[in-house]
């Protein structure tokens, strides 16, 4: 039990085939303090959430709802080992999303026909995919924007590992073949299960990030449309996104979004909200920016799951369209400045600096957080995190809001994900190496999502382009949302046998090499 | 006593041009591919039914739908795209690799599908076709996801971008209005000739087995399309004489509706096993990529092909509740319209979409419009699959047995 960092056997935490971990991290009076008083503002959020009759209703209704009892345990999970600056950057963006999802509940429950139905407040709702960039309805203040994927299926795996295994086997025992990207399958089996929130006065679906997810909304929007009568606009965005002959296309798509939202809802699209946003966006996008440069000098301070995490929300789920973001944006700056003026660390030792590619493990996005504490890897930057950089136009004119319909394009094409697994090879292969100059990497940790056929598909290329560059290769295989096909040991196992047979390298903790937390949320 | 099928009942005289049929299609590299490229046509290769075949076969041009006849190991294309990539990509990147596509003069693929994308781009990358070829180039290019007029523009302009003009501008092909509608006039002549010859298909006891036809038809894909017109009239001809069988040999008249298949050894284990293939929904079938372009005078006819492909097309990729609806109510018009008894939902393993739309097609087809339906997934080829074999003849059976019930419900 120490203060400083990686002074403790982090493994020890761990009970044997439990839920939960012994008990909670010493890390010094200051940083425990800090960390509990965190802790009791998510039992705060939590409770404010369940004393809610039709929250607790939506308890008994909704299978899924049962995985936020973890809420508490996914941010011990990312706060492993932190401390000072590090600590408060996980919780600032750890703890905004925890409140945003909390509201995205209470809003869903408000509205469904099941539970709530506040019909008044359903006619001001319009449905997203989780896979979204939201940048469609920005210039909707008064809307509300709500993802039933994203609570039932996208959270609830990263609270719970085993989350999604039951709409998986819905969706398999409906006649889905079992080769197909999991999420979308998850996704598709709550819909197949007839377990989601009814509510809305629209929706707007979009081929987002591969043609499971494309295909898996056809399940969906087929129950939207026949049988809950919720009209549904598919939004296409193209997927050769660099190309300058697809942007009229996409531009128009918007345009058309727009156009049918305004008729289901009523709400006219509000240009001064829009240009709001954009400024938002725009300044979400220089803070990414001044992290990434950071991460780029020997003293990274915002990275691994945690700056994944918070870009897929606030990039794409937020899209400017929260204040609350902006202030966290402002305020993990100010400590990533001040740790790195410092030049602080979050592991007693760095050992490589890795650029980790693919898609992560949704069940096991803690992982990042496992790898620098177990052996001294730092995450400088993942695929996920590195999205679009160019900056909107935020003033008000005449020729700016014609401009704006290709910045939503623009956006909505190069969601996160999708803005490296479309769009021909330079973007998901050639860039990934142009990274690893740019950061100083000295190692590469591909995710190999195995049913992502748009990642598969460059395998062989990917090392090839190793071994010509000479940099390590780490293949780490799972499968997204399934521990059953690939467990968190079984992503374990992957690095410790790279690491102590190629890399000829001991654990810097090495309590961690082994963990037997195949039941734990 | 019921009869489920007796495949040694079948006693057609053989087609007289069936053989030559069945050898073009044992090479990519067909005999009559090589003798197009001696006249000093130039062989656009294509992966895709989205990519509109008149603009492939401009005069000085002709299109090959790329396949991997007798294909075998998959070993160095599973080491690039992994073992869950589908086989019809992985069997084209191995046959890539070993050299067996370099007769194309060039390459287009639209972005169809992720796996197919990734197939042609790892040709591509790892310089497997062009040996030689001065002129070689490969065209991406994006289709649209949606069958409306945003759509319809971006349709355009793709195929102007990344067909019409590399092929003016690496071989000097024609790509005027007048040389595309000369194009569409020799496309709509196959077109004419396969359905011609497909509606014997809905005679009671058709004089044209399924895999026969199925041999013609993905022989205009993979052949140039003016070198067979000749030996398909004459085929249409033959089979207006054609004696059918005394009785109908199968136990049941089926439609296969699915992915991608360019293995008539799938039609040929269908039928072996009972099942006579009436009607073809796939990619490489002739719904609905044998329907005749229809032109008029008062549009160019860049616009009037993509309109036509654009609407008529049965991909899973279009993803508007339209076009998704249209998908099944075409196969349960198909199955009315070709006296179907039953429906087998085909897919390709691993093939996302299909995946998808196989799944729903099935419950859809079955609960809505009440046919039996069989959904299997197969690999690229089948060769002579015991699995798929007691499937289908269960199938077949199955449907016997619903067959009698009815028979005796209605008295």
């Amino acid at each position: 039990m120490a203060k400083e960092v990686g002074a403790d056997r982090l493994g020890d935490l761990y009970i044997p085939g439990g839920k939960v971990r012994k008990r909670r991290e010493w890390r010094g009076v200051s940083d425990t303090l800090y960390d509990y008083s965190r802790w009791l503002k998510i039992m705060m959020t939590l409770g404010k959430f369940v004393i809610k009759p039709r929250n607790v209703k939506a308890m008994f209704r909704y299978r899924w709802m049962a995985n936020y009892l973890a809420v508490p345990m996914m941010v011990d999970r990312h706060t492993q080992g932190l401390r000072g600056e590090y600590l408060r950057i996980c919780h600032e963006e750890q703890d905004l999303i925890i409140d945003d999802v909390a509201q995205l509940l209470e809003n869903l429950f408000r509205g469904d026909r099941r539970i709530g139905n506040d019909t008044e407040f359903s006619k001001k709702v319009v449905l997203v995919d989780e896979n979204e960039m939201t940048a469609v309805m920005m210039g909707f203040p008064t809307l509300k924007v709500l993802s039933r994927e994203t609570p039932s299926t996208y959270v609830s795996v990263l609270l719970n590992q085993h989350a999604a295994e039951h709409y998986i086997d819905v969706a398999q025992e409906f006649g889905l073949a079992g080769d197909v990207c999991p999420m979308p399958e998850a996704e598709a089996g709550v819909s197949i299960d007839d377990d989601a929130p009814v509510l809305g006065a629209c929706a707007i679906q979009c081929n987002t990030t591969c043609d499971g997810s494309l295909l898996g909304n056809g399940v969906i929007s087929r129950r939207l449309e026949k049988e809950d009568g919720i009209p549904v606009f598919q939004l296409a965005a193209p997927l050769r996104h660099r190309e300058d002959d697809v942007q009229d296309y996409a531009a128009q798509e918007i345009r058309n979004a727009i156009a049918f939202v305004e008729k289901h809802t009523g709400v006219p699209w509000d240009w001064k909200a829009y240009f709001e946003c954009a400024r938002r966006v725009n300044y979400a996008t220089r803070c990414r920016q001044e992290w990434l440069e950071m991460n780029r000098t020997d003293y990274p301070q915002v990275f691994g799951s945690n700056l994944a995490l918070y870009t897929e929300t606030n990039y794409m789920a937020i899209c400017g369209r929260i204040p609350a973001f902006e202030k966290a944006d402002r305020n993990i700056s100010r400590l990533a400045r001040q740790a790195f003026e410092k030049k602080k660390m979050a592991a007693k030792e760095y050992r490589h600096r890795a650029i980790i590619w693919g898609v992560q493990s949704h069940y096991y996005m803690d992982f990042l957080v496992w790898l620098l504490n177990c052996w001294g890897i730092v995450p400088l930057t993942d695929m996920l995190s590195m999205v679009s950089t160019r900056e909107l136009k935020e003033v008000d004119t005449p020729e700016n809001r014609e401009i704006a319909y290709y910045d939503m394009a623009w956006l909505t094409e190069n969601m996160i994900m999708r803005n490296r697994t479309h769009g021909g090879y330079k973007v998901l292969l050639d860039e990934l190496w142009e990274y690893v100059e740019m950061f100083n990497a000295d190692m590469v940790i591909l995710w190999e999502h195995m049913s992502c056929k748009a990642l598969d598909g460059m395998h062989g290329l990917f090392e090839e382009r190793a071994r010509e560059r000479g940099i390590p290769l780490v293949w780490v295989t799972h499968d997204l949302f399934d521990p059953r096909i690939v467990s968190r040991q079984g992503v374990r196992d992957q690095i410790n046998s790279f690491m102590r047979t190629v890399m000829r390298e001991e654990p810097l903790d090495p309590s961690l090499e082994v963990l037997e937390d195949e039941e734990s949320w | 006593m019921l009869s489920f099928g007796k495949t040694e009942d079948i006693i057609l005289k053989d087609l007289k041009h069936l053989k030559y049929f069945e050898d073009l299609l044992q090479e990519a590299n067909n005999d009559l591919i090589q003798q197009a490229q001696q006249e000093g046509k130039v062989c656009a290769a294509y992966t895709c039914e989205n990519t509109p075949e008149p603009l492939l076969n401009l005069p000085g041009v002709f299109s090959a739908r790329l396949r991997a006849p007798r294909t075998g190991s998959l070993e160095v294309s599973t080491y690039y795209l992994t073992s869950f990539l589908c086989e019809y990509t992985r069997a084209l990147l191995e046959r890539a690799v070993e050299g067996g596509f370099n007769f194309a003069d060039c390459i287009f693929t639209p972005d169809g599908c992720s796996m197919m994308n990734r197939c042609v781009e790892n040709m591509e990358l790892l310089k497997t076709l062009g040996k030689g070829k001065e002129h070689f180039f490969y065209s991406y290019m994006e289709i649209p996801m949606k069958a409306d007029d945003n759509g319809l523009n971006l349709y355009v302009v793709q195929c102007r971008n990344h067909i019409l003009k590399p092929l003016a501008e690496n071989y000097g092909i024609d790509i005027s209005d007048d040389a595309i509608r000369a194009a569409v006039k020799e496309h709509n002549r196959v077109c004419e000739l396969i359905r011609a010859i497909g509606e014997y298909r809905k005679d009671d006891n058709p004089r044209i087995t399924g895999y026969e036809f199925q041999v013609f038809t993905l022989a205009t894909y993979v052949a140039p399309k003016y070198l067979l017109i000749d030996k398909l009239e004459e085929t249409l001809e033959e089979l207006k004489t054609r004696e059918p069988d005394a009785k109908f040999p199968y136990g049941a008249r089926v439609l296969v509706a699915g992915s991608e298949m360019d293995d008539v050894d799938f039609i040929k284990l269908v039928e072996d096993s009972g099942a006579y293939v009436c009607a073809d929904r796939y990619c490489c079938g002739s719904f609905p990529g044998r329907d005749p372009i229809l032109l008029n005078e008062d549009e160019d006819p860049l616009t009037q092909i993509c309109r036509q492909y654009m609407y008529r097309g049965q991909c899973p990729r279009y993803m508007d509740s339209t076009k998704m609806d249209a998908r099944r109510d075409y196969v349960a018009a198909l199955a009315k319209e070709f006296n179907a008894d039953g429906i087998i939902y085909e897919q390709m393993k691993f093939c996302d979409p299909w995946a998808y739309e196989k799944m729903l097609g099935s419950h859809i087809l079955r609960e809505e419009f009440g046919y039996p339906v069989l959904a299997v997934d197969r690999p690229y080829a089948i060769g002579n699959s015991g699995q798929m074999r007691t499937r289908v003849q269960a199938f077949v059976e199955s449907i016997g047995i619903k067959k009698i019930r009815k028979e005796s419900d209605n008295g």
